[in-house]
C-alpha cells in the first residue's frame, strides 16, 4: 500500500523532472544508491551465491555433518531435468500462478471500481474489511480456513449440507487435488485482493474526472470508459501489481504447506514445496538448491520481461 | 520460500566455519546445562518420569540444569539437521527407531558403550538392533510399543458381538454389525476409525499376508509392494477401511488425534498404542466417563487364532556427535532409562526397554493386550536411506491413492515400489 501510493505521484513528478534540462550531476544518484546496493549485495547476493554453489554440489546428511560438500558440476541439474515429476511440478506451478494472478487482478480491480462508486459509509466499511483481511497473518488465516473446510467438523461442509447443496457430510476437500487447489486458491486470492483493490482504488482517484466526463459526453459507456480511459492511465499500476502478484504467487509455500498438515502429497507439490521436500525432508540439499535456482531463473525471466516492457513503453520513466 | 532456502544455505555453509572451530573444544565439566530433545509424547504421557530423571541427574550433578525441549514427530529431524548445520546441537536426542540408521551411517551420532547403561544385557533385541550400525552402538533403547485395537465394550455388546474377534473375517463381520447398529443414524460413526495415512496399521496387513515393503537382492533394494502377497494385504485393508471407517482418507492418525476422536463417542474402535488409551480418558481433552467401557485386544490375523504382526514402534536416545557435554548427556540417559524410569514408562502403556520388566503389566487388563500384540511384529527395511521413504511420505501417499480410489491398488503399489527403490538405492 505504502509503496504503491507513493509510486503514483512519483511517476508523474519524475517524468517532469527528467524531461527538463537538469540532467546534471549524473553520478550523484549512483553515489546515493551505493550504500543500499552494498547492503542488498550482502543480504541477498551472498546467500544467492551460496545457493548457486550448493546446487553444483552433492550435499546430503553425510556432507552436512562434515560441513563440506562434493563438487558434482551440473549433476544435480541433469538429475532434475530428467525427472518427469519435476516437469509436472513446473507446469503445475505455472498454471497455479496464472490462475491466482488472474483471479486476484480481476477481482481486486472489480472491488476497487466498486469502492469508487460507494457512498462514504459503505466505502469506509469495505475498506476496513479489506484492511482487516490484509492484516491477518498468513499462518493464522490458513489455519482458520483449514478449520472451515475440515473433513469432520468444518463449517463449510455443515453449511453446504444445510443449504441443500448436496450431502457434504464428510466431504474431503483435499481428496482431489483440483478441489484442494481450489481451496488454496481461495485462501490466496482472498488474502491478496486487499492490496490490489486498495492500490487500484488509490490509482482510480488520480484519474482526472474531466477525461471521464469528456468520454461520457462523447457517448462512451461504462465499459468503454474503463477500457479507453482508466485502463491506459493506470497501466503502470497494473503492470506493477501484476508482476508483484506473479512473484508472490509463483513462490507460494505456507498456504499449501499448512493447509495440508505439513505433509502435502506429490500432487500438491509446487516448485517451492518440491525444493523444500528435497532439501529438508530427504536431505538432498544440492538437488533442492538446483530446483530453487531454476525457480529463481524463471522468476528473473518473468521479471525481466516486465521491466523491459515498462522501460520500453516509457510509462515509468 | 526462496528466503527459507537461502537461510538454510547460509546456515549450512556460512556457519560451518564457526561450528567446526567450536566442536573442537570439549568442556564437559564446566557446562552449566544440557539440552534434551524429547518427543511431545513424554510431555503428555509421562511427564513424571522425565521429572524424576531430571531430579536424579541433578542430585548427581548439582548446578547443571537440564533443559528438556519437546519436539513434534513431523519436523524434529529437520530441526536437528538445522542444528547440525548451525553447530549447536542438543546433547540428547530422541529418535524413532526407524529414523536411526541414516544418522548412524552419516556419522551424526556419538558411539556409545552398552555396558555404561542400565539393563543393557537385557535390552529388547529389536530396539538394540535399531541402535546398532556395523556392529557399533550409537543409541540407547528408550521404549517400544505395538498397536492393539482399543474398543468400546458397551457398543460391541449392544451390537450383539460376543467376545473379541479371533480372525479378520470375524473382525469384519463384527464391524459390519456395529455399522448397522450405530452407523445408520449417525453419519459420523465409524466401527473402526482408520485415518487414510495411517501407514503403520495399513502395512500390518501386507505383512500379515506374507508380503513386505522391500527386500535386498544382489546388493540392490527392490520394492515388493506389487508382489501378490502384498497386494492381497493392501486389498484386505482397503476393504476394511472402505467398509468400517468414515475417517478422512487424506489425514493421518494424529490429525486429528484419533484417541480424542474416539473420546467424542462416534467411534467404536481404533488401532492405537497403549499410551493413547489414557489420552482418550483425559479429563481435560478426552472423556473420563468412558473409563469403564473401554477395552483392548490384539488385532487378529486373517488366519484364525493368530495375531496380525504389528509395527514394532519405539524410540531410542542418542548423543549427537557435536555435543560438547557428552558425558553429562550419557549420565542423563542413564537416569532416564533406569529400572525405575522404565517401570514408570511401562505403567503408562509402553513396552519397557528391558525384558526384565516384561511382566509389569501382566495382570493389567488394559495394558496386557499391547504386550501380547508385540509378540508378533514387523519392522521397516533396515536400509540407511529408509527414513527418506518415511520423510517423503511414499507409503502414506500410496495409501491415500488406494483409499480414495484415485489409483488402483496395483498401480499405486507399483509407483510406490519405484520410488522406494530410487530412494533406498540412491
Amino acid at each position: 500500500m505504502a509503496v504503491a501510493e507513493s509510486e503514483f505521484p512519483l511517476v508523474s513528478r519524475r517524468r517532469r523532472r527528467l524531461s527538463g534540462r537538469r540532467v546534471a550531476s549524473a553520478l550523484a544518484p549512483y553515489a546515493l544508491l551505493a550504500p543500499a546496493a552494498a547492503i542488498i549485495g550482502a543480504v541477498l547476493g551472498y546467500p544467492l551465491y551460496l545457493l548457486v554453489r550448493l546446487s553444483f554440489e552433492k550435499y546430503g546428511l553425510f556432507e552436512l555433518v562434515r560441513h563440506h560438500g562434493t563438487w558434482v558440476g551440473l549433476g544435480n541439474y541433469r538429475k532434475i531435468f530428467h525427472d518427469s515429476q519435476f516437469w509436472h511440478v513446473v507446469l503445475r506451478t505455472v498454471v497455479f500462478t496464472a490462475v491466482n494472478v488472474t483471479l486476484t487482478m480481476v477481482l481486486g480491480t472489480a472491488i476497487a471500481l466498486l469502492i469508487a462508486r460507494l457512498g462514504r459509509f459503505m466505502r469506509l466499511l469495505l475498506t476496513t474489511a479489506l484492511v482487516l483481511v490484509w492484516a491477518t497473518p498468513v499462518v493464522v488465516a490458513v489455519n482458520i480456513w483449514r478449520w472451515m473446510v475440515d473433513y469432520e467438523f468444518g463449517v463449510a461442509n455443515w453449511t453446504l449440507t444445510k443449504l441443500h447443496f448436496g450431502n457434504f457430510v464428510h466431504h474431503d476437500w483435499f481428496a482431489s487435488s483440483l478441489s484442494g487447489f481450489g481451496v488454496i486458491t481461495a485462501v490466496i486470492v482472498w488474502g491478496a485482493i486487499p492490496f490490489v483493490a486498495i492500490t487500484v482504488y488509490a490509482g482510480l482517484s488520480q484519474v482526472p474526472q474531466e477525461l471521464i466526463e469528456a468520454a461520457q459526453i462523447d457517448g462512451a459507456r461504462a465499459w468503454n470508459v474503463f477500457r479507453e480511459v482508466t485502463l491506459p492511465l493506470l497501466k503502470p499500476i497494473f503492470i506493477i501489481l501484476a508482476s508483484l502478484s506473479i512473484i508472490w504467487d509463483f513462490q507460494v509455500f505456507n498456504q499449501v504447506w499448512i493447509m495440508l498438515g505439513e505433509r502435502p502429497s506429490p500432487d500438491y507439490y509446487l516448485m517451492s514445496i518440491y525444493a523444500f521436500v528435497e532439501s529438508f525432508r530427504i536431505n538432498e540439499y544440492g538437488l533442492g538448491s538446483a530446483i530453487a535456482v531454476v525457480m529463481v531463473a524463471m522468476m528473473m525471466v518473468a521479471t525481466l520481461v516486465y521491466i523491459r516492457q515498462m522501460v520500453k513503453t516509457g510509462e515509468v520513466r | 520460500m526462496k528466503a527459507r532456502i537461502i537461510v538454510a544455505a547460509l546456515l549450512a555453509v556460512a556457519l560451518s566455519a564457526a561450528a567446526s572451530t567450536a566442536s573442537g573444544s570439549v568442556s564437559s565439566s564446566k557446562a552449566d546445562s544440557i539440552t534434551v530433545w524429547l518427543m511431545g509424547d513424554a510431555q503428555s504421557g509421562w511427564p513424571n518420569v522425565v521429572a524424576e530423571a531430571n531430579a536424579a541427574f541433578r542430585a548427581k550433578h548439582p548446578g547443571v540444569d537440564v533443559k528438556v525441549q519437546y519436539q513434534t514427530w513431523g519436523d524434529h529431524l529437520t530441526k536437528f539437521d538445522a542444528s547440525i548445520a548451525g553447530g549447536d546441537t542438543p546433547d540428547v536426542l530422541e529418535f524413532g527407531n526407524s529414523e536411526m540408521t541414516k544418522y548412524m551411517a552419516s556419522g551424526a551420532l556419538k558411539q556409545l558403550k552398552a555396558a555404561n547403561f542400565p539393563n543393557s544385557k537385557t535390552w529388547l533385541q529389536g530396539l538394540k538392533a535399531s541402535c546398532t550400525y556395523n556392529g557399533k552402538l550409537f543409541g540407547v533403547p528408550y521404549y517400544a510399543g505395538a498397536r492393539a485395537v482399543i474398543y468400546r465394550k458397551d457398543q460391541y455388546k449392544s451390537a450383539g458381538i460376543k467376545g473379541t474377534p479371533k480372525s479378520q473375517t470375524e473382525f469384519l463381520s463384527a464391524g459390519k454389525k456395529l455399522m448397522k447398529k450405530f452407523g445408520k443414524n449417525d453419519p459420523n460413526f465409524s466401527a473402526f476409525y482408520f485415518a487414510g495415512k495411517n501407514w503403520y496399521a495399513s502395512l500390518a496387513y501386507v505383512y500379515d499376508y506374507g508380503g513386505q515393503i522391500a527386500t535386498r537382492k544382489n546388493g540392490k533394494w527392490v520394492g515388493t509392494l506389487e508382489k501378490p502377497n502384498a497386494i492381497k494385504g493392501l486389498n484386505a485393508v482397503k476393504n476394511v477401511v472402505g467398509t468400517l471407517s468414515r475417517a478422512s482418507r487424506t489425514t493421518d492418525e494424529a490429525h486429528p488425534q484419533q484417541a480424542l476422536v474416539f473420546a467424542k463417542g462416534h467411534v467404536a474402535s481404533f488401532i492405537g498404542n497403549g499410551w493413547e488409551w489414557p489420552y482418550a480418558l483425559n479429563k481435560d481433552s478426552g472423556n473420563p466417563d468412558l473409563a469403564n467401557v473401554v477395552g483392548a485386544y490384539p488385532m487378529p490375523s486373517h488366519v484364525q487364532g493368530k495375531l496380525m504382526p504389528e509395527f514394532l514402534g519405539g524410540s531410542d536416545l542418542a548423543i549427537p556427535a557435536q555435543s560438547k557435554n557428552a558425558s553429562l548427556a550419557a549420565d542423563w540417559i542413564k537416569a532416564f532409562t533406569s529400572t525405575s524410569a522404565e517401570t514408570g514408562l511401562a505403567k503408562v502403556g509402553n513396552i519397557p526397554n528391558t525384558t526384565k520388566l516384561a511382566n509389569v503389566n501382566k495382570d493389567n487388563p488394559q495394558l496386557a493386550p499391547f504386550a501380547k500384540a508385540a509378540s508378533s511384529s514387523w519392522f521397516v527395511p533396515t536400509a540407511p536411506n529408509w527414513v527418506n521413504v518415511e520423510n517423503a511420505d511414499v507409503l502414506q501417499n500410496m495409501l491415500v491413492q488406494i483409499y480414495t480410489g484415485k489409483k488402483s491398488v496395483i498401480s499405486a503399489a507399483k509407483s510406490a515400489d519405484k520410488q522406494i527403490q530410487n530412494i533406498l538405492n540412491g
